[in-house]
Formats: C-alpha cells, structure tokens, sequence
C-alpha cells in the first residue's frame, strides 16, 4: 500500500511539475473562455462601423436604402421571413451613410471608386435601374470578406426593394410587418424548480463537460502509455519491481497520473464556475449569457472522468508493458479506442431521446458509461438508481481490466524484441 | 549459520531456450561472492531470480534463510545490468524515491547521500537531472541507489562495465568498504580478471550450468602452479612447441604458458633465453579465466 502511494506521489510530481502541465492548466480555461465568451461578446458588443454610399440608378431607393442601412424606419419591413429571418450580428456592423457626390450616376460611380482607393470610403452599393425586377445589385469595397457586414447590406436594400414593391402593390408595408412577425420559440426546461429558460449556453457547458471526460480519458491515458513504454525503455522498470510488485507499479502509476488529470480538470472548472459566478458582477459580460454550472453536473464529473480514465488507462498501460516503442503501440491502440469512439457515434441518439430504451441500455455499457451516462445526466436527469447501477457496473469492468493488464504487464515490461501478438497476450493473462 | 543467498535446483526457461539448469548457489554472510561467466551464461537470469523480479519455473530461493517476501526484499540492494535511472528527474529526488520503495525515510535517505556522492565523485550532479550525466556518472548513481537503504546484502550485476580506469578504483574502494563494513556483496561479471582479485568465493557458470564454485584460494591451489607467464623481447611463436606445454596465450611480448604434468620450467626457461630476451618469468596458479576455459572446453569434449 504504502509503495503504491510513493509510486503515485512521483507519477503526480512528475507529470505536474513540467511547463506543459502548467501551460496546459493555465490555457485551457483561457481557450474555453476564450470559445464560450468572444463569440457572444463579439456579437453583442463589438460593433463596427462602415462608412458606405447608396448609388441609385434606379432613382426611388436611395433614401429607403439608406434608411434600412442606419437600422430601419417606421414605414419598412423591419424583417423579410422570406430572406433568411434574423441573423445574430445583424447589430453588429454599424453603417455611416456618406453622402454620393456626382451630378449623374456615372460621375457617382467614378467619385466612389475614387473614394474607395483613397481610404475615405469603405464600400458603395450600386442599384441597377432595374432591380426592382431583376434584384439585384453591386456592392464594391477594397476587401470583400466581411460576410457579416455585406449580409447587412444585402438585407437593408431587400428589405427597400421589398417594401417599395408591396407599396407598388397598395398594400401598406406596416401591416405586412405586423403579419409576418417572426416567431421566437423559447426554450424552457421544466424541472422540480419549475420551467427555466434555457438559452442553449448551459447545455453548451454540458457538452464541453462531456468533450472533456472523452478528451481527458484519452489523452491521460495515452500519458500512462508513454511513460509504461518510456520506463520499459530506460529500464528503470527493473530497478523498481526489485522493490515492488508490478502491480503496485501499475496502481501507483493509475493513481498519480490520473490525480494529476483530475487536478488539471478541477482547476478548470473551478475557473469556470469562478467566471459564472462573477459574470453577474462584471460589466464586460453583462448582456453576454453566461452558462450556469449544475451542481450535480460539477460533482459527477470527476467520478465519471476517473472511471473512464481507469478503465482506459489500464489498457493503455498494458499495451505500453508489451511494446518497445511508441510506434509499435500505434497498432493496438485502435481496437483499445473503438468502444470509447462507438460511445461519441452514439452521442446524437443519446441526446435526442436521452430516456428511450436504446440510450439507457448504452449508458449502461461499462466502456461508454463515463461518456453516454454522463451526457445523459447532462440532457435529462436519469432515475437514480440507473446512475449507481453504471457506476457499480463499470467499478466492477474496471477491476476486471486492471487485474487482466496487470498481467499482461507483469510479463510485457520485461519482455523486449518482437511485440507479442494478440493470443500471446492472452496466453500472458492466463498462465501469468 | 545462515547463507545470504540460496538458490536451490533453480530452473528457468524462455521460449525455446533453457537459461539456467538446475542452479544450486550458495552466498555466505559477509562474503563477496563473485558470480562469473561468459555474456549469455544466465547470470543475469539468476539474479534477477534472486531479486523475485521473475520466478522461476522449479527451484527455491532463500534469502537470509527465508523465502523472499517484501521486508526481505528491503534488505537487498540491486543494481541491474542495465542501467535504469528516470532520465528527466533530479538525482537527489530519484535516488530519495528509490530508497522510500526500500521502506527508508526521505529525510534520512538525503542525510545518508550526501558522503556517498562525494566518494564517487559526483556530488556536484545531485541537484541535476540524470540526462544531463554521462554513463559512467549515471552508473555510479544507480551503484548509490543500490545501497542508499543500507541493505545487508548488496547484488551488482557488471558494476563495473563502462567505466573509465579512475571509475574502476573508486567503484572497487567502494565496494571493498562496503564489505569491510560487514554486507554481502554478490557481483556478477563476465570480465573475470577485474573481479578476481575482490571476491573470497565464486561461482563459474555457462549456458546456465554450475561449472564449479567455492574459495578462489582453494580453486585455484587446486589446479596447482601450472601456468608460466612470460614477458620477453623477440618472436616467441617457437614457445608452444616446447616439450610439456600444453597451451600457449600468445600476445606479442607476454605469454601465459600452461604447462602440462610432465614439463620442466627451468628447461623451459633455458630454450626460451637462448632466442629470447627474457624480461619476466614466473610460475603462477591459473587465472580464474584460464580455468574456466579449460573446465568449459572440458565440459565440451
């Protein structure tokens, strides 16, 4: 026992104490702030400002155009349904309309152009005589790749084309508007608390949270496999089983790396929860829809990221006890992989009936229980006692698999030359 | 009085090849046995049986009386053939590591490293990292990790393979300390001549076969002063046809003569000086190299 602690303690410092765990630990927060909240905030707040002329060739639109331009007026059709409904950024491009200068189109054109190579405009639409019939139009400006920008553009002259058509047809364009209101769904969750609006964000977290036990089982695993092969190579492995039993080496090296993944893991969501808790408080975010963290989620957590990592790391290890080299692992690592893969290929059947027969069996599958129960979890609470039947079922697996490549590991850390294959493996877990 | 080490009809196969037959080895108390054979021989399959790193197929193992079990195992010190040191980690935090899996205090391993880094000459390196030695340094680290525990009995296995001639004296003053102090030193080697000269008892060994063990005084009187060794100036290819020798080791300026029941060594060294100018001459017991091939190419024929 006490060997398996000192084992464990060097596994933990030695995986801790390395700029790569450190940068790791501090940037993957950064990253996830960095992919959960620039893009809300950049929606939200970030606004940019283009300066743009309206050049009318067809002569009525200008002033339509240009009113759709600066964000609507009373009298135009605040949204087309028929072009797209609402896009997210559609606040964030903020439009400065310049004044055309030219006594006729053609001059107009030339002025723009001008202006345009000379940096005193950014972009200038050009309505054909005809668009009322054929729509459509040009937009010129230096660079054409603000999409969310142009998109703007293309709506604001619909949306005058649109209205200047209906009021060609008589009918007053308000009372359009008022009929073809788009519809907005609010998502609510009922639950013990009552129905909660459920903006999407939470559930987003949910899913990283899940991300995060597939990536961190397969990535900590693959880091138990690199130093088994990484200790066979120095041999090292030598020096210690003179001291210990392989499978205190094993166990001390499953304890301490996996710690050390928890530790990474912890340090992560406690960012995470210290961002959601202040978010209320912080006038950078306000507005921005901050994800809220289930306790129960926060809990569950480690215990299903250190039964995947067990269960994973396990085999992992035994594959690094019988290769020599990181390349030779490569074959034997996919069939290790697949269950855990099968269990994200499920993911989707999972999450649209989270309650159906199907996804409760699966979550009950020992190898994709730390993913597929916990997303369960994550979309719809299981009944309790489905949850501690997992956590029993693959407590148990886990036994099985550690017991199994503790043997194949007994023999394969001291074994060099040509990796074994398959029925050798199994005839090592059998004679021992 | 109780052996240090026992193997008793030990026997172990591999996959196709037998590497040790039947051994039966005995290590006093306090001796520093020498366990001597060609590469290949299963000394290094023998004592990793005698550390219970692999168990072997028949046979028993006793170590200070009793079967190995862990509180035992604290009492043995191993440095294995090939050298095993966690590259990217600290010295003093390795070798601390490796002495708490021996059941020793970090804090009174740190107090016992210090006088044995400076013996070595290494004590500069003990806040560095292993990859940052060379292999002779990284060898004396993995020696210091053998006996940072203060085990009783000490197994070296090739301590002294790799090192430069400085590293041999220091490592051979170490390891006579060590005996002086009262531990059991089993050193294993196939360079028969550097072990030689520090072992009270050997084992010879081949093709994981005893081929004789016991008091190297008593082995080597036992095969009496029949090697004559030579150094001398001039072509000596004539010597071996000289009567009663039976085997010549012939290298240049200096032959080892076996001589056989019925040779004279005066009239040897009288034909020798009429054609050679003879710097050295001496009637000495066989070298523990020469026996072992003579009992070897015994054992073939």
């Amino acid at each position: 026992m006490n060997d398996i602690l000192v084992i464990a303690k060097r596994e933990f410092n030695a995986r801790v104490r390395t700029k790569a765990f450190v940068i790791g630990t501090i940037l993957g927060p950064l990253f996830m702030a960095t992919i959960m909240i620039v893009p809300a905030l950049m929606a939200s707040k970030l606004s940019k400002s283009v300066s743009i002329a309206v050049i009318d060739a067809e002569g009525s639109l200008q002033t339509l155009v240009e009113d759709s331009l600066r964000g609507g007026s009373p009298g135009v059709v605040a949204t087309n349904p028929l072009s797209g409904g609402r896009g997210r950024s559609q606040g964030s491009t903020e439009f400065v309309i310049r004044k055309v200068e030219g006594a006729d189109v053609a001059a107009q054109r030339e002025w723009a152009k001008a202006a345009v190579l000379k940096g005193t405009l950014d972009a200038y639409v050009y309505l054909p005589p005809d668009v009322l019939v054929v729509s459509n139009a040009d937009y010129y400006a230096k660079s054409v790749t603000d999409f969310d920008g142009i998109r703007a553009v293309a709506r604001a002259i619909e949306k005058a084309v649109f209205s200047k058509r209906i009021r060609a047809e008589g009918i007053d364009p308000s009372r359009v508007e008022a009929m073809t209101k788009p519809l907005d769904l609010k998502r609510l969750r009922v639950s013990d608390k009552g129905a909660q609006e459920d903006k999407g964000v939470s559930f987003f977290l949910s899913l990283v949270l899940v991300m995060m036990i597939y990536g961190g089982t397969l990535m900590w695993g693959q880091i138990v496999m690199t130093g088994v092969i990484e200790e066979k190579t120095n041999r090292v492995v030598e020096v210690i089983v003179s001291s210990t039993s392989p499978q205190n080496l094993l166990f001390g090296k499953l304890v301490g790396v996996g710690g050390a993944g928890l530790l990474q893991f912890s340090i992560w969501i406690l960012a995470l929860v210290g961002v959601s808790a202040a978010s209320g408080s912080l006038a950078f975010l306000s507005g921005v829809d901050m994800p809220e963290l289930n306790p129960v989620l926060i809990a569950a957590f480690p215990v299903f990221f250190l039964l995947g990592f067990f269960l994973y790391a396990s085999l992992y290890a035994a594959i690094g006890s019988a290769v020599n080299t990181v390349q030779e692992a490569q074959n034997f690592i996919f069939p290790v992989m697949l269950p855990i893969i099968m269990a994200m290929v499920c993911w989707p059947v999972v999450m649209r009936a989270p309650d159906s027969t199907l996804s409760v069996v699966l979550s009950l599958i020992p190898f994709m229980t730390p993913i597929l129960m916990f997303l369960r979890m994550s979309v719809l609470m299981p009944p309790v006692w489905q949850i501690a039947l997992s956590v029993v079922l693959t407590g148990i697996t886990i036994s099985i698999v550690i017991w199994i490549a503790a043997r194949i590991y007994r023999v394969g850390i001291l074994m060099y030359g040509k990796p074994p294959n398959f029925p050798e493996m199994v005839r090592w877990v059998r004679h021992g | 009085m109780t052996h240090a080490l026992q193997l008793k009809n030990v026997r172990k196969a591999y996959q196709g090849h037998v590497a040790v037959k039947g051994l039966d080895l005995e290590v006093p108390r306090g001796s520093v046995f020498g366990l001597l054979g060609p590469n290949g021989a299963g000394k290094t399959t023998s004592i990793r049986m005698a550390m219970d790193i692999i168990g072997p197929d028949t046979g028993e193992v006793l170590i200070l009386g009793t079967k190995a079990d862990k509180a035992m195992r604290n009492r043995i010190g191993y440095m294995p053939e090939e050298r095993g040191l966690y590259q990217k980690m600290v010295v003093e935090d390795l070798l601390v590591f490796m002495a708490e899996l021996k059941g020793m205090k970090p804090s009174e391993s740190r107090r016992r490293m210090r006088p044995w880094l400076e013996k070595l000459g290494i004590a500069e390196w003990q806040k560095r990292k292993a990859n940052e030695m060379s292999k002779g340094m990284q060898q004396k680290v993995q020696f210091i990790q053998a006996l940072l525990h203060d085990p009783e009995i000490l197994i070296l296995d090739e301590p002294m393979s790799g090192l430069d001639p400085v590293g041999t004296n220091v490592m051979r003053d170490a390891m006579i300390e060590l005996s002086r102090a009262g531990k059991t030193l089993i050193v294993s080697s196939h360079q028969m001549a550097t072990v030689e000269q520090m072992c009270d008892r050997v084992a010879l060994i081949n093709k994981g076969e005893k081929v004789l063990d016991g008091r190297v005084s008593e082995i080597k009187s036992s095969y009496g002063k029949n090697t004559l060794i030579l150094a001398f100036e001039g072509d000596g290819s004539f010597l071996k046809s000289l009567p009663g020798v039976m085997a010549v080791t012939d290298t240049g300026r200096y032959a080892e003569l076996k001589l056989g029941p019925t040779a004279d060594s005066q009239l040897i060294l009288k034909a020798a000086s009429e054609k050679l100018k003879i710097t050295r001459f001496e009637v000495v017991e066989p070298s523990l190299h020469d026996i072992f091939i003579e009992r070897v190419t015994e054992v073939a024929a």
